[in-house]
């Protein structure tokens, strides 16, 4: 066993304990670190691919911004896990039947001599000054770039839809358009009505002040 | 124009003209929507007399194209095509050119009638439906125009919906159909399954004379030769159609529909359509002699014993329709006779006769307000001279007049049936026969009835309600039956009931002088009317003892079948005009006749106990215990109960949480791969 | 890749609709609330320049652009342009609905045209990456869709359980790409098949991914087991978009799964088959029998789709080109349906009413003759009674299985049809045989009440002469799998 399958292994252990404490922990922040941990044990499988540039991306994207915008939002807003989370227990067993079932048929489909992992020859290593970076690049820009350019539509569409379900227009806003308060006239302001005097005047006064304040 | 959309353009413009009148007839209103129909059949009439006209002086040829396939199964093609030859374009001509005479006298009849628009839709349809039937090259097609036509004429039959009568009627009519549609779609069966798999007429003509002596076995042991069970099939469907003896019995009683229709469906064309259908199958028929002799003896029971009824009754429409029924029957023997030319001869002038009679005595309808008892009228030609007229003009050809048209169709089929060599012709020709005796007697009976005499409306107002026969003889419909008070008088019809009446008049009188020669002798018909002339050489008898259409006329006079017809008239004069106690007096000695003849042969009666009552019976028991107890209470309620369950369950299911979602497709990916992966897992 | 080969033509109307609507999305911002009308206007102005442009570029052959990652083939042109006309639909039916509770806003428009663009990516991919990308495209707009009524709790609840089970699907779909991958060393839907038809790929590492793809592609159609999501998203949604969901979106699953098992993993097509079945089998049992305890009519709808994603599946299990038409046939028929279905629906609500149970539809006929006709229609089409369009379509994928000899499964698939007749008719009833229990007056706007009508009377006139569209079907079937 080389030294990279034995990182191999211990980073898949931490990679998948940490993953299972996410779902489990009872702490929020707790299960946040622990997803940082996830990202950061991953990070370090694409290490071991010699994919430097998506480790780095990894860590800088989810562990720096995205996860420290998860661990703002869980301290900040009072959302009461316990409640999200009642019943968990209560489903656990069938769950976790299902899920171990689930994975012993696929260790004993894919470790099975059928499916022959072993035959797979590992990728050839890259020439020392091969560039991670400038070779996706290159991908990205000439083979990928219509799934790349879809991508970008994706977040666009992700950005329309945040904004479209949060956006609100406060209804207490006290919100002035000057531009509009200039071009008010008197006319907008004041209507005078003409009318003859009467003698039950309580009540027309009533209406002209009402047709003033509309 | 090509050949092809002309051909659509005639089906269609009655279709389209329908439609408007049908779907859009509230908004358009009474008059466009006669203008439309009108239109549309005026189209129709024009173009099928080009198309004629085409076939006479030569320039057109036969035609026979899919048009448009609807629909491929299984190597099945059901596509909608035209075979246009002479014998359909003389068909369209009838059909299109009555049609139109209907609608134009429909304006006037139907005057006062709230379902005008309504009407004048489903006269359209059916003119559609009868020129797809008769246009169409393949049996499918067939039986969707004779569908089509059954149920508009089931449709205008009840017409007048609120009246019993007309329901009992139309229920009538379409129940004695189906028999008649049950066997037409067997023989169509079995022509689909033996005569080379294809329902295009030239391929199962072609097919045809290879099958002449293949059997088939329909219970195992016994041998049935192919082409006469087909054969038969297919004739048990025209006469349902057809109104043939036994299966007749709706047509009586489809006199509830209004009078146009009565005309054009039950007179000039759908009632043919049976006919036509044998005629254009005739290279079948002419392999099979079983069936010709079967098909003449039915022809000659409806002929005369038809024609017997017609003496007795006393509504004016019921007299025309048993006559409509004996002359089928004339027809029904010329096919028996293999002189399916003469047949079809037969079918054109008795259209334009029969149709002109039924509108008449639906102008007398009108001038009667709609008071249809004989017994009322009297002297009526002071006062409707067009009717009377062309009345008589119609009865004259309908009996056999030498030089009208009814005279060269129906001697000709007298003569053919005398020169068949079939083992039924002699029992026919007695029938053809006795029948212009019985013909002629009839006939000239309604007309002194109605139009000569005393005039009766006034002294014996309110007997036409006892008057005799069974219920639907009654006309309870309170807008329509009021009949002439005792110091009303009759008056002449609106001239768009008499321009019909005059137009019809004329190919009545003459078409049959003119049209002897080139229909029956000539090769009108060649290459369409195939005719055994060997096995049965009537036409090629005929042909040769032909001199030419006057001689015909005049040879006649010094024959017994004239004199016959001279006996009928004369002693009808001498019956109702001379001495009307006669035959009351024979009405009373010979009461047990006269009984017979006024049920019906109890046929209705048979029918109603045996078929109704006992299918009824029948069905009583399998309701009980078929539907209540197996069906409904084991497979329906059952099979509901377990679908309910079931449902119940997958509602269970359905819980709404998330992750009871989640695990049903983790449990699916589970099921898929440990199924296709069971060798590898365990 | 050379900048210079790149041939964007056959892409154009995608290129059109991506640019188009991303302008749509600034000018919409200068509009106000009163004068949506005019987004509106813009976005079907967008379609029919789309659609232009589709017919415009159309070539009867596959033209391969971007490397291989995108196709324009028969199939997607006819696919595409169906899209644009439904969407068109969509759009006008869901006009007055919207406006009535508050989405007739700028993102509605720009959301549904950016899953146009999702869809007309899923049509036209030819490589596993684009195709994931725009499913992803019209998933995340659909999800957006439905919560855009956020003040509705049913519909945001729905759009929670729609994305995170859409989540849970695509990470299976994905990951029986990766194992697809890693067997036959390429995401390029021609490279894999040809790869597995040489029989150098890993066969078990093949089976493998595809039982993980199967459930993703099913999950997508909304095939038992995978079905969930369905009713509760058809009940919770806001009728308009419950449409959008259930119209266009299944014509683009459909090719979707075409590409991915018929031109991708074409040679495994004897092992999803059987799971195809499988899936189909259950879909058509489960969706039409629990689709008579339903009281709600777009829960019973929800179901009725599931029946038909199993008879939809039915001509993908042929596994031979005239499955395939008939298929896409049956699919093309079932949005026309669909849209008659929802258009009623649309038309029946008003503001502060949604017509949703079997209750608001009794005694339409008293209300409303000629929508209670339609309605009939519709609901006769889908209960495949001739000669109804939705007939045709049942009968030519029933066809199509009895043609490779798995009688059991047509006869399975009459019974079934059999079964939802029942609650087809259960509505006819309600419409004609029951009183009225809502009598406000039916206002509908009138391009909505005569694109309605075309819609529902097509139903019944292309029924008459479905050979037209059956050949045109049959004809871009053929043309695009040449190619295979």
């Amino acid at each position: 066993m080389s030294f990279q399958t034995v990182v191999f292994y211990v980073l898949s252990a931490i990679l998948i304990f940490a993953s299972f404490r996410v779902i489990t922990a009872k702490n929020p922040v707790h299960a946040a670190l622990y997803l940082v941990l996830a990202f950061f044990t991953s990070a370090g499988h694409w290490l071991l691919l010699q994919a430097e540039f998506l480790a780095i991306a990894l860590v800088l994207v989810y562990v720096g911004a995205v996860m420290v915008l998860f661990l703002f939002v869980v301290m900040m807003l009072d959302i009461n896990f316990e409640k999200l989370r009642e019943g968990f227990w209560r489903h656990f067993p069938l769950a976790g039947t299902v899920g171990l079932i689930m994975v012993a048929e696929m260790a004993l489909i894919l470790m099975s001599p059928e499916a022959s992992l072993d035959q797979f020859k590992a990728a050839a290593p890259l020439a020392a000054d091969a560039s991670n970076v400038k070779e996706l690049g290159r991908q990205i820009y000439t083979t990928y770039l219509l799934p790349f350019e879809l991508a970008a539509f994706v977040l666009l569409v992700a950005i329309i839809a945040a904004i479209g379900l949060t956006q609100r227009q406060r209804k207490d806003t006290k919100f002035i358009d000057p531009a509009v308060q200039v071009k008010v006239r008197r006319d907008d302001r004041v209507r005078i009505v003409k009318m003859d005097a009467e003698k039950r005047a309580v009540a027309d006064t009533d209406v002209v002040s009402e047709e003033q304040q509309a | 124009m090509d050949m092809k959309s002309l051909y659509l353009l005639i089906a269609l413009s009655p279709l389209a003209g329908s439609l408007i009148a049908g779907l859009f007839g509230w908004a358009i209103g009474r008059r466009a929507a006669h203008v439309v129909t009108i239109l549309g059949v005026a189209v129709s009439a024009a173009l099928s007399l080009k198309v004629l006209h085409g076939f006479l002086t030569g320039e057109a040829s036969v035609f026979n194209e899919a048009v448009y396939t609807w629909l491929t199964v299984g190597g099945m093609e059901f596509s909608v095509g035209f075979l246009v030859d002479t014998l359909t374009a003389m068909m369209m001509v009838v059909v299109s050119f009555v049609s139109l005479m209907v609608h134009i006298y429909t304006i006037g009849y139907m005057q006062e009638d709230p379902g005008y628009q309504r009407f004048f839709s489903y006269i359209s349809l059916f003119t559609f439906s009868m020129l797809m039937l008769v246009m169409s090259n393949n049996f499918i097609q067939l039986f969707f125009g004779w569908e089509a036509v059954g149920l508009v004429s089931y449709l205008l039959i009840g017409f007048w919906f609120k009246r019993p009568t007309a329901i009992f009627a139309n229920l009538k009519a379409f129940l004695v159909n189906r028999v008649g549609d049950f066997g037409f779609l067997l023989g169509i069966g079995l022509v689909l399954a033996h005569f080379g798999g294809s329902l295009n007429y030239s391929d199962v003509f072609a097919a045809a004379p290879g099958l002449a002596n293949a059997t088939i076995a329909i219970f195992p042991g016994v041998e049935w030769s192919l082409m006469t069970v087909t054969c038969i099939l297919l004739f048990v469907g025209a006469m349902g159609k057809s109104a043939q003896f036994p299966l007749h019995v709706w047509l009586p009683d489809s006199m509830e529909g209004p009078t146009p229709i009565s005309a054009l469906i039950h007179a000039a064309t759908m009632v043919t359509a049976g006919l036509f259908m044998v005629s254009r199958m005739s290279p079948l028929f002419e392999l099979s002699d079983t069936a010709l002799n079967f098909i003449m003896v039915v022809g000659s029971i409806t002929a005369l014993f038809m024609g017997f009824l017609g003496i007795i009754q006393n509504d004016i429409k019921r007299v025309v329709a048993y006559s409509t029924l004996s002359q089928l029957g004339y027809m029904t023997v010329a096919l028996g006779a293999s002189a399916y030319s003469i047949a079809m001869f037969h079918v054109m002038t008795h259209a334009f006769f029969k149709a002109l009679l039924f509108l008449a005595a639906g102008s007398v309808i009108i001038g009667m307000h709609h008071d249809q008892d004989m017994r009322n009228m009297g002297g009526l030609r002071k006062y409707m001279p067009i009717t009377w007229i062309t009345s008589l003009l119609g009865s004259l050809a309908l009996i056999g007049t030498p030089f009208f048209s009814g005279f060269y169709s129906k001697d000709s089929i007298i003569e053919a049936v005398h020169a068949s060599n079939l083992a039924a012709s002699g029992f026919a020709y007695f029938a053809v026969v006795a029948g212009v005796f019985v013909t002629a007697f009839y006939s000239f009976r309604m007309y002194f009835l109605v139009f000569h005499g005393k005039e009766r409306w006034m002294e014996n107002h309110g007997s036409h309600h006892e008057h005799h026969g069974d219920h639907d003889d009654e006309e309870p419909s309170g807008d329509h039956h009021h009949g002439l008070g005792p110091n009303d008088k009759p008056h002449e019809s609106p001239w768009v009931v008499t321009l019909p009446l005059v137009v019809l008049a004329i190919p009545s009188v003459m078409i049959g002088y003119f049209a002897i020669e080139p229909l029956l002798y000539g090769d009108f018909f060649k290459g369409v009317i195939v005719v055994n002339s060997e096995a049965h050489p009537a036409m090629a008898e005929l042909a040769h003892e032909f001199h030419g259409a006057a001689a015909m006329g005049v040879h006649a006079l010094q024959t017994m079948v004239f004199w016959l017809a001279v006996a009928g008239v004369a002693l009808a004069w001498f019956f109702y005009m001379k001495a009307p106690h006669i035959p009351a007096a024979i009405k009373q000695r010979f009461a047990v006749i006269d009984r017979v003849l006024e049920n019906k042969y109890y046929m209705d009666d048979l029918y109603f106990n045996l078929f109704a009552k006992g299918s009824r019976a029948l069905g009583t028991f399998f309701w009980k215990v078929g539907d209540m107890l197996l069906i409904d209470g084991l497979v329906v309620n059952g099979s509901a109960k377990l679908v309910g369950f079931f449902s119940g369950v997958v509602r269970k299911l359905q819980t709404g949480f998330i992750y009871s979602y989640a695990t049903t497709m983790i449990v699916g990916v589970l099921a898929l791969m440990t199924l296709w992966f069971a060798q590898l897992i365990f | 890749m050379n900048w210079a080969d790149l041939n964007l033509m056959p892409a154009a109307p995608e290129l059109f609709l991506f640019s188009a609507v991303s302008v749509l999305l600034l000018l919409d911002l200068f509009v106000s609330d009163a004068k949506r009308g005019i987004t509106y206007v813009l976005s079907l102005a967008i379609l029919a320049v789309a659609a232009v442009l589709q017919l415009a570029v159309a070539e009867p052959y596959a033209i391969h652009t971007f490397s291989n990652t995108f196709v324009s083939d028969p199939l997607s042109t006819l696919v595409k342009l169906a899209m644009y006309a439904t969407t068109f639909a969509v759009l006008v039916y869901s006009r007055q609905y919207c406006a009535d509770r508050g989405i007739f806003k700028g993102e509605y428009f720009t959301l549904s045209l950016f899953a146009l663009a999702g869809m007309n990516i899923m049509v036209s991919a030819s490589h596993f990456l684009s195709l994931y990308m725009g499913l992803e495209l019209l998933s995340l707009c659909l999800y957006a869709l439905i919560a855009l009524q956020r003040d509705s709790v049913p519909a945001t609840e729905s759009a929670m359980k729609y994305f995170v089970l859409g989540a849970l699907a695509s990470g299976l779909l994905l990951y029986g790409m990766s194992m697809v991958y890693g067997a036959t060393g390429s995401l390029e839907l021609a490279a894999v098949a040809k790869s597995i038809g040489a029989g150098s790929a890993n066969q078990v590492l093949l089976v493998f991914g595809l039982v993980f793809i199967v459930a993703g592609l099913a999950f997508k159609l909304g095939a038992v087991p995978f079905h969930m999501w369905v009713p509760d998203v058809y009940q919770g949604s806001p009728t308009a978009v419950a449409l959008m969901i259930g119209a266009a979106p299944k014509l683009a699953a459909f090719v979707f799964v075409l590409r991915f098992l018929v031109q991708g993993l074409g040679p495994l097509v004897a092992d999803w088959q059987g799971m195809l079945a499988i899936v189909a089998v259950l879909s058509m049992a489960i969706g039409n029998i629990t689709a008579i305890a339903q009281t709600n009519i777009k829960r019973m709808l929800a179901y009725s789709t599931i029946s038909h994603m199993g008879f939809l599946l039915l001509g993908l299990i042929a596994g031979n080109a005239d499955g395939y038409s008939a298929a896409l046939f049956y699919t093309v028929v079932y949005v026309l349906m669909s849209l008659v279905g929802f258009g009623i629906l649309l038309a029946l609500s008003r503001a502060g009413f949604d017509c949703e149970t079997l209750d608001d539809l009794k005694g339409l006929n008293q209300r409303n003759s000629w929508y209670a006709l339609l309605m009939l229609l519709a609901m006769f089409s889908m209960a495949g009674i001739p000669p109804l369009l939705g007939f045709f379509a049942k009968f030519a994928v029933i066809m199509s299985v009895v043609n490779i000899g798995l009688v059991w499964l047509a006869v399975f698939a009459v019974v079934m049809s059999l079964i939802g007749a029942f609650y087809y008719l259960r509505v006819v009833k309600c419409i004609y045989f029951d009183d009225a229990v809502d009598t406000a007056p039916i206002v509908v706007r009138g391009d909505m009440k005569l694109l309605l009508s075309v819609n529902a009377v097509a139903l019944l006139v292309l029924g008459a002469v479905p050979e037209r569209l059956v050949a045109l079907c049959v004809e871009a079937m053929k043309q695009s799998l040449t190619v295979l």
